[in-house]
């Protein structure tokens, strides 16, 4: 039944074949946004169908209503050439329909085998088999590549591996269309590789895969065809062949990015901040550097290297078992981040949802709440004065009217970041710790970070950048140190330094090679 | 838009249609309902509800919730029978030393939830039972009568003919609100509520707020013990075992979001108001008391039960998928 357009080479638009799936004309509105706006797409079995375009340009909600989760308000989906309907997410299950949502689904305190079989376990008579059930899940993880242990518990596992085993899930079902949402935005390199070679296989076998990435690289490593949304309407849907990295990124944002990395170097010979042999109980151990005025200053390592831990001692969060902190060259011990951000540091977080935003309060109110002190009256918070600054701080960085009067909630992540950071302009913070500030935003809003980011140091403003994206993290630093085991290895000129050197300091390859040469001399290397 | 349409969405227009309904329908049951005298004896009857309202918001509002203040109310009420009656303090001290003994109660409630990092539910319901036990201790279980003819005034005179308690919840409530809206350890309490973690990280001493909380909490619950002894002209240990209950019914009638954030004093007001009608309404119709707290009960779920559905339906695709993806 599959084989409609199984002869069908990829990259080429096939014209003469029924599309396994197919919407035609959706359209799909939300309370103050049209979501979609009259989307057509096919797609084709076999075929890797990337779905791409900015925060907010309708592509995961194209995706959940494939998935049934949404209930697009005109238009039809079409399964093989026959109108189909979806009230709910099952009743796309049932046509084949799997997805890997963003957000994890898992069971943090079942095993992943549990996980992976959840609601459908094999039985034998009314009891589960779970023999069955545990071979199942180390045939999928071994289709995977993967070496988890099925008996493993899931909050157990880092972060990359719960993602893996949310695939490892998805793959598992009985489908012929597989939508992923950012699967790769927790992997590491090695993890991405083994996804992509997966994804090929499945297509391989006839499953139609819809990709959906920021991470335009990997749209042009994998996917034969291409979709771009932008504000909810259809772009283009073209061969991937016959489109440029540019072409793309221009249709996305609707402009052109004369430089994909705009820095500014404004740093000035005046430390700013001077960390001494730090040591923390929570694996910082002697770090030293300094920072100066306007500078940013790259921490650059693996996941679990230390990057946030030394972020969190500076900002008072982890107490120093040794060393010593200056801040404009007066020595300062903060004893929480109640301290560090009155002493004029700020923290624009990783998870900006869980330790960032207050969904409970407005984007001017979330901005202010920093220095409230600031907006006193007397006793009192002048609230019209309040709105009027905070509205003030929220248009500084191109945070749209439509999203000030309602929750944060409501704005997209890279909106929900600026007014993160916007809140450490309004506090006058002098330095910033960044950790993760482009993770899972948009180009457009990317480029608008890396303007605020020229901006803050142009003012006198220092940064201390986290970032996994090691070009972005390159091209936007000063100077970069390599950290590992909670040490930093050595600390270079951005420029100095090559992405290559970067991973291959901080993941350690460079250790095994030359203890693989001092074995190869016949010295025994120490652990 | 219109002002009609921006009130429907509104946080206070949910309580306050709940509150009309009601209302109508107690006084359908009951023509007595709507009659001057009762309206007077709903008044007086809702003020100590409200009062204690007031301390139960602030504590919801930081994502805590406090089981005791029914239990302080009765500690207040035999402490100060006790000192003014047997000890023979003028009534003033009494009043200010009685004040002081609930902010104590508050402190201890806040000291262990917050610096101790026991959750405020199991401390508070531990309070409740040590605070009553407490009462029973120095009143030897007995209540204490005619404290002090100095007391009925507080609570049944009259200023330009309104009965002096509807000024006490007037001042209280706008006090409270006040300080909620207008300062900044009122919008604290929200930020710590709303999101506990970013308001570590931006600065906010969130264990103080907590602490301030429930502090306040301890002083409007023994201001509503004070009004009680006055009401009622005694002190018992038995006193307020329905307050607890009955404040957070209120503050969640009000819509306020018990993991925190969400909520406002002028409805929670309305929902003590609405939790006065429908007790007075059974009142009126000879209900018997068990089934006036069976009913309470019902209301409450009833009450938080709109709130989600209603919320699912307004913020809807909002919040229930935002949850886990973003709006789009």
């Amino acid at each position: 039944m599959m084989s409609d357009g199984m002869e069908q080479k990829p990259g080429e638009t096939p014209q003469t074949a029924v599309p396994l799936w197919e919407v035609r004309s959706i359209s799909k509105a939300f309370p103050g946004v049209q979501a979609l706006d009259n989307v057509s797409m096919a797609i084709y079995p076999g075929e890797i169908h990337a779905l791409v375009g900015e925060n907010g340009s309708g592509k995961s909600t194209l995706a959940k209503c494939l998935a049934g989760v949404h209930q697009p308000e005109s238009g039809q989906i079409l399964y093989k050439g026959e109108v189909v309907n979806f009230p709910h997410p099952l009743a796309a299950r049932a046509h084949g329909v799997a997805t890997i949502y963003q957000e994890f689904s898992l069971v943090p305190s079942l095993t992943v085998a549990e996980n992976i079989y959840l609601n459908r376990y094999p039985r034998s008579g009314a009891v589960i088999d779970w023999d069955a059930v545990r071979r199942g899940t180390q045939q999928v993880l071994n289709q995977l590549g993967l070496e988890i242990d099925p008996d493993a518990v899931v909050k157990d596992l880092s972060v990359a591996e719960q993602q893996l085993v949310e695939i490892a899930k998805a793959t598992s079902l009985e489908s012929n269309l597989l939508i992923m949402d950012e699967p790769t935005a927790a992997l590491g390199l090695v993890e991405t590789e083994h996804l992509m070679k997966l994804i090929r296989r499945l297509a391989a076998q006839g499953k139609a895969i819809v990709y959906i990435s920021h991470r335009l690289d990997e749209v042009f490593q994998i996917a034969d065809r291409v979709t771009i949304l932008k504000d909810g309407k259809w772009v283009t849907t073209t061969p991937i062949s016959q489109l440029k990295m540019g072409d793309m990124v221009r249709m996305m944002i609707g402009f052109d990015i004369q430089q994909h990395y705009p820095k500014e170097r404004n740093s000035k010979a005046v430390p700013c901040l001077e960390v001494e042999n730090i040591s923390t109980a929570n694996g910082v151990h002697n770090v030293s550097f300094t920072v100066n005025v306007g500078e940013v200053f790259g921490l650059g390592g693996m996941l679990g290297s230390g990057r946030t831990e030394i972020a969190r001692a500076i900002y008072g969060l982890d107490k120093l078992t040794s060393g010593s902190i200056k801040l404009y060259g007066r020595p300062v011990r903060f004893k929480s981040p109640q301290d560090a951000v009155a002493a004029g540091i700020g923290m624009v977080p990783e998870n900006r949802k869980a330790d960032g935003c207050f969904f409970n309060f407005d984007s001017p109110k979330n901005i202010t709440v920093s220095r409230l002190k600031e907006l006193l009256h007397g006793p009192f918070i002048h609230l019209r004065d309040e709105r009027r600054i905070g509205e003030t701080y929220a248009r500084r960085m191109n945070i749209p009217p439509s999203g000030l009067e309602r929750s944060v909630q409501f704005l997209s992540g890279g909106n929900q970041q600026k007014v993160i950071i916007a809140r450490w302009l309004f506090s006058k913070a002098r330095l910033l710790i960044m950790d993760e500030p482009t993770q899972g935003i948009d180009i457009g809003a990317k480029l608008e970070v890396y303007r605020v980011i020229n901006e803050l140091t142009a003012s006198g403003i220092s940064i201390i950048l986290i970032s996994s994206d090691i070009p972005e993290l390159l091209a936007m630093s000063d100077r970069v140190a390599v950290v590992r085991d909670g040490r930093i290895l050595e600390i270079a000129g951005a420029q100095q330094i090559t992405e290559y050197d970067l991973i291959a300091a901080a993941s350690g390859a460079n250790d095994e090679e030359e203890d693989a040469e001092k074995r190869a001399a016949g010295i025994t290397p120490q652990a | 838009m219109g002002h009609l349409s921006k009130f429907f969405r509104s946080t206070v227009a949910g309580p306050l249609v709940a509150f009309l309904v009601v209302a109508a329908a107690v006084s359908l049951a009951t023509p007595r309902f709507l009659q001057a005298q009762n309206l007077a004896n709903v008044s007086l009857q809702v003020a100590t509800v409200a009062v204690v309202s007031i301390g139960a918001t602030l504590v919801i509002l930081t994502g805590g919730i406090d089981l005791s203040p029914g239990s302080t109310v009765a500690l207040v009420t035999c402490t100060l029978a006790i000192l003014v009656k047997n000890m023979g303090l003028p009534l003033p001290v009494g009043i200010v030393l009685v004040l002081l003994l609930g902010i104590v109660c508050g402190a201890i409630n806040g000291f262990f939830s917050t610096y101790g990092r026991i959750p405020s539910f199991i401390v508070t319901l531990a309070t409740m039972s040590v605070y009553r036990g407490l009462a029973f201790l120095i009143t030897k279980g007995t209540p204490i009568f005619s404290v002090s003819p100095a007391l009925e005034p507080i609570f049944y005179g009259r200023l330009l003919g309104i009965p002096l308690p509807f000024y006490y919840v007037v001042i209280l409530y706008s006090l409270a609100a006040l300080f909620l809206r207008n300062t900044v350890p009122g919008r604290a309490i929200y930020a710590v509520g709303g999101n506990e973690s970013a308001a570590r990280l931006t600065g906010i001493a969130v264990n103080r707020y907590r602490m301030m909380a429930f502090v306040l909490a301890g002083l409007t619950a023994a201001i509503g013990g004070v009004l009680l002894t006055a009401w009622l002209n005694s002190g018992s240990p038995n006193y307020g075992a329905e307050l607890g209950l009955q404040s957070i019914a209120a503050a969640v009638i009000g819509g306020a979001s018990l993991t925190g954030g969400y909520g406002s004093m002028i409805a929670t007001l309305i929902g003590a108001l609405t939790v006065a009608i429908v007790q007075n309404g059974l009142n009126l119709l000879a209900v018997p008391a068990s089934w006036q707290e069976i009913t309470l009960g019902a209301v409450i779920v009833l009450a938080v039960g709109l709130d989600m559905w209603r919320s699912s339906i307004g913020r809807g695709i909002g919040n229930i998928f935002s949850r886990r993806t973003p709006a789009r």
